[in-house]
């Protein structure tokens, strides 16, 4: 009798871990990185960032979170094929990543197809607006929102700087960042006394900043990014525009950028940034700490971002208690936690999450209390369009 | 008879040898959409050989055909409803026509001035695609390009969806302007280009108006880059402005040096040689790129007849090896 109550026992507890082992579904998360090519230096620290989130996250559904990364080469054709193939191959659902906006847009795409979720901290505005999609979700803060909370809290702080000249590169993103710029101008009553465009592949700004310097402005607006804005801005020091107007750099990377520039550059000058290092939440401190020790180093922009980024997704696999992606989609619709930027929202008309945006200006080398502190964060805040004025139109 | 001989050696060989790696290459590599975009960048390297290698012409504009073919037929698909044989046909016209446009102009000048004329039309083809952005997407692409099924006669024969389906489309398409080029090859206009190549004084006293001979090796090879971009976009249901950009003509030059110049068998080698390397090692080392510029230094210096060239030579001497071992062997039975 008692041999039969211990091999019913046994038969039990063996059924029971096969149930376990055949239940948990293995979690991999793609992170779509540009670790070679033209992006290389951004995509080193956006897969540092989703690695750390996976290797701090532990188990998800009964096992361990697996991560791949896949190399885009710094270009969107790769980038595509190369999901394609993980999508076909290994069933990838889950990713996150991709610098460039065409990379983003051409991806977000491909996995909504696939009935997947995709994070994104990528710029174009497209993603969550005329091409946003079920599977696509942004973590960066649209154009509008960089503008609103750059220019109008200079404005705001010093109504007598009445003139403002923009440098704008032409193409999509550039001439989003230009239209929020001038509505903020004519609601504020500002002059904007003239704008210079460039091209996507322009690196020699004295044409420019001497059109502007002839303009005088109170404030030149660099509407540019990444190598293009801090080479503009270099040359506009070495011009000494600097003595003569202010400059603002509505979208800079963040502390990348003010490390590459350096203090006699960034001093004075305001940095509009998605991401600080120095921000006081209860999870940027954790995540500040967990970087230091895992990489020696503070966290910059492309970190932050693609942390957060594979932590929310992993997330919303645990509430939605499986790896299906439309469902995983569906928990992080309207979505509220504790991003490095304090409380953070996915909105659930646009997927577009609700974070806020910082106002920085650089530092003199004196007045830096390590090596990072490049800058202060002069305000702060969220700046959204209204659900009413989208362009998302999802089905 | 003579008819007959040609076509059979069309029709075989290196036709042949293409024909089985067509077929094993998606057994051999991880994946169908690796090898869909090995043959799309092999057709793209065959229509600069034929320039490159056949002519002697060296033409940083292949990225206006290419990416010119992948606009074109993206656009014919989703505005005026282009089925996939139509949106190819489309982007092989648009390429022809575009590389007719650049070709009348380039061909005027010879050696480095050549060079920077195609330099400076795919300089101005980029910035028209860029500036262009309500039609061509600008810098953000143009999204949502179909796939459409493949019909013949009102009759759906597949829908393309699958990666081995597509792929075996492509593998068609490769096939037929491979043989197509071979024929262009062994035709007396091919025998002439090759004249044209060697000493285009020498061809022009003897009667030809080689001019007239480069500007139909330029509208050929423009229509083939033109398919191979159209196809390139229907793989990624997206057609990046990186297509038209310099980069994109470099990359193609490079895989044509690369399999070796005057080898259609040699484009295939260099395309696979290239996508492979960049899809391997970029996961190992982010600057893989020097790894490329040491390989491209390499067949320069040491296989100047490129990929190809250099497994054509060890073939040669193992088949001279082997003879030379037959012959001593006949030697010493002889002797015994």
């Amino acid at each position: 009798m008692q041999v039969t109550t211990w091999k019913k026992l046994l038969s039990v507890a063996v059924l029971s871990a096969t149930t376990a082992v055949c239940s948990a579904e293995e979690v991999t998360i793609y992170g779509v990185k540009s670790l070679s090519g033209s992006f290389a230096s951004y995509g080193k620290f956006a897969d540092m960032g989703s690695k750390l989130a996976v290797e701090e996250y532990g188990d998800l559904l009964g096992s361990p979170v697996k991560y791949e990364a896949i190399d885009t080469e710094g270009n969107a054709g790769k980038a595509v094929r190369k999901v394609q193939e993980a999508i076909s191959q290994d069933g990838a659902l889950f990713f996150n990543g991709a610098t460039l906006s065409s990379t983003a847009l051409a991806i977000g795409k491909e996995v909504d197809k696939a009935g997947g979720v995709f994070m994104t901290p990528a710029g174009a505005d497209e993603l969550t607006g005329t091409d946003c999609n079920m599977a696509t979700f942004r973590w960066s803060v649209p154009t509008y929102g960089a503008i609103h909370e750059t220019v109008e809290p200079l404005i705001k702080a010093h109504p007598e700087w009445k003139r403002w000249y923009t440098i704008t590169p032409q193409y999509v993103f550039g001439e989003a960042l230009l239209s929020n710029a001038e509505a903020v101008f004519e609601a504020e009553g500002i002059e904007h006394v003239g704008n210079s465009y460039h091209s996507l592949q322009e690196q020699e700004f004295s044409g420019y900043l001497t059109n502007a310097m002839a303009a005088k402005p109170d404030v030149l607006l660099l509407l540019n990014f990444g190598g293009q804005s801090s080479n503009a801005l270099r040359q506009a020091v070495n011009f000494g525009l600097k003595n003569e107007m202010k400059i603002l750099v509505a979208w800079s990377s963040g502390l990348d950028q003010l490390q590459e520039l350096g203090p006699d550059v960034a001093e004075g000058v305001y940095f509009g940034a998605q991401y600080w290092h120095t921000v006081e939440t209860p999870m940027n401190n954790e995540l500040v700490k967990s970087v230091r020790e895992a990489y020696d180093m503070a966290p910059n922009y492309p970190m932050a971002a693609d942390y957060i980024g594979t932590k929310v997704i992993l997330d919303a696999i645990a509430k939605a208690g499986s790896t299906d992606g439309a469902a995983v989609a569906k928990a992080l619709e309207g979505t509220v936690y504790q991003g490095p930027t304090g409380e953070e929202t996915v909105r659930a008309a646009d997927h577009q999450v609700l974070k806020d945006y910082y106002l920085l200006e650089g530092k003199a080398a004196s007045e830096m209390q390590d090596e990072d502190d490049f800058a202060e964060i002069i305000s702060s805040g969220e700046s959204f369009p209204d659900e009413s004025s989208l362009d998302c139109t999802r089905s | 008879m003579n008819t007959s001989k040609k076509q059979a050696s069309i029709f075989s060989g290196v036709t042949l040898a293409a024909l089985a790696a067509v077929v094993l290459m998606p057994l051999l590599l991880p994946s169908a959409t690796l090898a869909t975009e090995i043959l799309i960048f092999a057709l793209a390297a065959l229509g600069c050989n034929l320039l490159l290698g056949y002519t002697g012409l060296l033409s940083f504009g292949q990225a206006i055909f290419f990416g010119g073919g992948a606009y074109v037929a993206s656009l014919t698909m989703i505005h005026l409803g282009f089925g996939l044989l139509g949106a190819l046909f489309a982007a092989m016209i648009a390429g022809a026509a575009l590389a007719a446009l650049v070709g009348l102009l380039a061909i005027r000048r010879t050696g480095i001035y050549f060079v920077m004329l195609t330099l400076a039309f795919t300089q101005m083809a980029y910035f028209l695609a860029y500036t262009l952005s309500d039609w061509t997407g600008g810098d953000n692409g143009l999204l949502d390009v179909p796939r459409p099924p493949l019909t013949l006669f009102g009759f759906e024969i597949s829908d393309l969806t699958s990666s081995y389906a597509f792929y075996t489309f492509v593998a068609v398409m490769f096939m037929l302007i491979f043989v197509f080029a071979r024929r262009v090859i062994h035709s007396p206009f091919g025998t002439t280009l090759v004249a044209i190549r060697e000493n285009e004084g020498r061809a022009s006293a003897v009667g030809f108006s080689t001019n007239h001979f480069k500007l139909l090796a330029f509208v050929i090879s423009g229509g083939i880059t033109g398919i191979a971009g159209a196809l390139y976009a229907m793989l990624l249901n997206f057609a990046p402005l990186s297509n038209i950009e310099l980069l994109m003509s470099e990359n193609i030059l490079i895989m044509t040096i690369i399999g070796g110049t005057g080898s259609l068998l040699g484009s295939l080698l260099g395309a696979g040689s290239i996508v492979m390397l960049g899809d391997l090692l970029s996961s190992v080392w982010p600057r893989w790129m020097i790894i490329l510029g040491i390989a491209l230094i390499a067949v320069v210096l040491f296989m100047p007849s490129g990929l190809w060239g250099g497994v054509e030579s060890l073939i040669k001497r193992w088949k001279e090896r082997r003879s030379g071992a037959s012959e001593k062997a006949a030697k010493e039975a002889e002797a015994k």
